[in-house]
């Protein structure tokens, strides 16, 4: 799950590389909603933070 | 600046970009010093961000993709303050070794912030977005290209091996799927 993002923007360098690059941002946006996803996921401890 | 001087601006930044995810690849193997959940978001974050280079490299320069290089750099900001937070209060450790004074982490804001940045300012110059775009993919660019292409390739691969289908560990102590037995790593010491 952690390699959605990686393997999202592989495929978008692809598709940039291929001269597709309505595919290639698609691509990339689905990346960094997964990349989101992800940390929300991991970012669940509080911080060790006392002011 | 015009459209010619701006792609080789990006095709710089690319390779920096890649540069980093090399560095990143170096201390991993290297010096054996894992990515945790958090450094592998950041890591993801350069590749995303790398996405508007390549994008400005193949079809010529367009705000929309230096948006996409904010975008992904202010995501992998986030991951990268988390992580600074978590460590800055004192007593509270860190995660993997100090590099030229400033853990890897922090390099990652600072390198995040000089993105936005530096796309804030590649936006103030109109004449690189006027017609004709710049045709075909230089020799320097397809390189570029090639490089951040397999980098991404290589930081999928290896997350999968560190971390299987799942989320990974907060402390990773080897790679999942080529030892399944590994140690499970012990707690950090409180306070």
């Amino acid at each position: 799950m952690m390699s959605v993002p990686f393997f999202g923007c592989t495929l978008a360098i692809l598709a940039v590389w291929a001269g597709r690059r309505w595919i290639a941002v698609a691509l990339w946006a689905l990346s960094l909603i997964a990349l989101g996803v992800l940390y929300r996921l991991h970012a669940t401890d509080t911080l060790p933070l006392a002011f | 600046m015009s459209a010619d001087v701006s792609r080789a601006l990006n095709i710089a930044g690319l390779f920096a970009v890649s540069a980093i995810l090399l560095v990143a690849f170096w201390d991993q193997f290297a010096n054996a010093e894992l990515p945790c959940p958090l450094c592998l978001l950041q890591r993801a974050g350069f590749v995303c961000a790398a996405m508007g280079l390549a994008l400005n490299i193949r079809f010529g320069p367009r705000p929309s993709h230096y948006g996409i290089v904010i975008l992904s750099s202010l995501v992998g900001a986030t991951a990268a303050v988390r992580q600074v937070l978590l460590h800055v209060a004192p007593n509270t450790g860190a995660y993997g070794e100090a590099l030229f004074g400033l853990h890897f982490y922090t390099w990652a804001f600072v390198v995040f912030a000089a993105m936005v940045a530096g796309s804030a300012v590649m936006l103030l110059f109109d004449r690189q977005f006027e017609p004709p775009r710049p045709a075909g993919l230089p020799r320097l660019g397809t390189a570029a290209l090639a490089l951040a292409g397999l980098l991404a390739l290589g930081n999928g691969v290896s997350t999968v091996l560190e971390c299987g289908g799942g989320l990974c560990p907060d402390n990773p102590a080897g790679y999942e799927l080529l030892d399944p037995a590994a140690p499970v790593p012990a707690p950090e010491p409180a306070g």
